[in-house]
């Protein structure tokens, strides 16, 4: 298969490849370059590929300002939390799934996959948080309703099941019971599973901003992708900054580099975790 | 044209004879309390937050008040229902979600293939790997901040201009105010979602095209065939099972309207509202500017309805015609 030459298709893909690349990169390269570019140069010639005059006033408005670090915490705090919550929920349930229980693994398959199906829409789930959990304005708002994503819990329950079954089996008959080869066997044997998972649900706490956008009202508790929405949708937000006494607030640079501030974390961790998405997503989607 | 068959899965259970069943049974009895706390979480959650919600749909037939709560308000029959279907905005919001939906569906499955068999043409490894994570990328990035992009590229700072004008300019087209357009919107939004899914599947795809024996494609070579007939001939059929599993899937989800991205993008930009606005979008503005519970809950019921009734038959076309792969 190696070392022919190449064939017309081949070079096709590796231009279509190539082309793909650039579109998924460049418009992250042009918010990147454009928070470094002053708010002047923005409205005068737009954005560009370099910054023409390096400008870090942005920067300094949100390192300075208790907003930004607000919405920081709040991310972090929710993205945290929530990991942690939601991936000890969903490895005990994948677990009990995994085992192929009689008269339990099946059920608590359907009963866990029918919401995929089936849901109750927005509505009654507003109620449920606003009117009879009073969980408005607590970050748990946002961490309680995504804490079981059906899908991972696919991925968790394929991959405890490629474990040898002949350990539990053994360590049965050394007298251990299920919590204990959950916890001192399954657990530790599926640390890079746990792994994909978790950078799942980390993913998916950072990036919401639906579930803040219903329950949380209280400015200083919006975390990042909300705060963003704000910049754009109205500019008053910009008012919890600090003004800098020469201009005023350069409010188009500001959303630039407080995008970039969003995806950073994500962009540094990128590297180490992409090997790990990749094995859980064809994990969950080769055989479900 | 010859479609190869796929192996069969391997048997996962081994076949159990009925005494042997009982034993298991017996056995697994004694167990099941100490491993149902492991389960207990999450059963408590889909409880919660999935099963009780489905319990508060009958406020879809209720004229709500929030004095009285769920069950106090008292009952109007299906006027919920009557007064969205008659409101005017059900046809438009019914056919934007379908049309988007379906659009989305079928753009981002076939980016996806083609994307993945063109990454398999790749022989430099470090190529693909850094190809591969650029364009996985996207996935991880939050609905806001395509938005932000978006407005870099189609607006420009301070509403003028924008990337994609510029080059309008360039190749001597006139440029466009495309926030106040809702004509090209379906397919502005197409775009961002297979920017925003087609790596992402991709690795799916790519990952089925692993699975596929090497002789298969050792035979085509012995029978001349060219690397694009491989991929037309062999590859592509081949991925079908998988493209297959993934569109059961998005049918569920036809019926919903994407709300993350659909609305970080539009968000209250009324002026689009002809081409982008979907039941979910509505339903959220009405909730929020109207208050209107019961009509609301009504749309919401209307659409677990139908998309629930779309799975089933997915899933049975499926199984239909290729049983081995179906998801259920």
């Amino acid at each position: 298969m190696s070392g022919k030459k190449l064939e017309p298709f081949t070079i096709v893909s590796i231009i279509g490849v190539s082309f793909a690349v650039l579109a998924c990169a460049i418009p992250f390269w042009m918010i990147i370059s454009g928070s470094l570019t002053s708010e002047s140069e923005l409205a005068t010639t737009g954005y560009s590929l370099f910054p023409a005059a390096f400008d870090l006033t942005a920067y300094k408005m949100i390192f300075t300002g208790p907003a930004v670090l607000d919405a920081y915490f709040a991310s972090v705090f929710i993205t945290v939390v929530g990991t942690a919550l939601s991936l000890a929920v969903t490895s005990g349930l994948s677990w009990v799934i995994a085992r192929r229980l009689p008269g339990i693994s099946r059920p608590l398959t359907v009963f866990s996959y029918l919401p995929m199906l089936f849901s109750g829409g927005l509505v009654p789930l507003y109620l449920l948080v606003t009117q009879y959990l009073k969980l408005q304005n607590s970050y748990f708002s946002v961490i309680l309703p995504l804490l079981v994503m059906p899908f991972l819990v696919f991925v968790q329950v394929s991959a405890f099941r490629q474990l040898p079954e002949s350990i539990f089996e053994s360590a049965k008959i050394d007298g251990a019971g299920e919590l204990r080869i959950f916890f001192t066997i399954a657990i530790p044997l599926s640390k890079p599973i746990l792994a994909v998972v978790g950078l799942f649900y980390a993913v998916h706490y950072w990036n919401d901003w639906f579930m803040a956008l219903l329950f949380i009202d209280d400015v200083h508790k919006f975390p990042l992708p909300l705060v963003l929405q704000n910049l754009i949708s109205n500019i008053s937000f910009t008012q919890m900054l600090p003004q800098l006494a020469e201009a005023a607030t350069p409010v188009y640079q500001l959303r630039l580099a407080l995008t970039t501030v969003a995806i950073g974390p994500i962009l540094l961790a990128y590297p180490f975790a992409q090997r790990y998405f990749v094995k859980g997503i064809t994990l969950g989607a080769t055989k479900g | 044209m010859s479609t190869l068959q796929t192996r069969p899965e391997p048997q996962t259970r081994p076949p159990s004879g009925a005494p042997d069943r009982r034993r298991v049974r017996r056995r697994a009895v004694r167990t099941n309390w100490t491993i149902g706390l492991l389960a207990l979480p999450a059963v408590v959650f889909f409880l919660v937050f999935s099963y009780l919600p489905m319990s508060g749909l009958v406020v879809a037939f209720k004229e709500f008040d929030v004095n009285l709560g769920i069950f106090g308000s008292p009952w109007n029959g299906l006027e919920n229902f009557t007064y969205f279907l008659e409101s005017g905005d059900a046809a438009r919001i019914l056919f934007n979600t379908l049309f988007l939906n379906i659009l989305f569906l079928g753009a981002t499955l076939a980016a996806g293939m083609v994307l993945a068999i063109m990454l398999n043409e790749i022989r430099s490894t470090f190529f693909k790997r850094v190809s591969q994570s650029v364009v996985f990328f996207p996935y991880f990035v939050s609905p806001v901040v395509i938005s932000i992009i978006l407005q870099v590229l189609l607006a420009g700072a301070s509403g003028g201009g924008g990337a994609v004008n510029d080059a309008l300019g360039g190749l001597g087209f006139p440029a466009v105010d495309w926030y106040t357009e809702p004509g090209p919107w379906p397919w502005i939004l197409t775009v961002v979602k297979i920017w925003q899914l087609g790596g992402y599947l991709s690795v799916i795809f790519l990952a089925a095209i692993t699975g596929i024996p090497e002789e298969v494609y050792e035979a085509g070579t012995i029978d001349g065939a060219s690397r694009a007939q491989m991929a037309w001939r062999i590859t592509l059929p081949l991925l079908k099972p998988t493209a297959a599993v993934l569109l059961v899937l998005g049918v569920g989800r036809i019926f919903y309207g994407d709300f993350g991205t659909i609305y970080a993008i539009v968000g209250d930009n009324g002026t689009l509202f002809d081409s982008t606005d979907v039941i979910d979008t509505y339903v959220f503005r009405a909730l929020r500017q109207l208050g209107d519970f019961g009509t609301t809950a009504a749309i919401g019921l209307f659409q677990s309805v139908v998309g629930f009734v779309l799975v089933v038959i997915a899933v049975l076309i499926q199984r239909k015609y290729s049983k081995e792969t179906s998801v259920l």
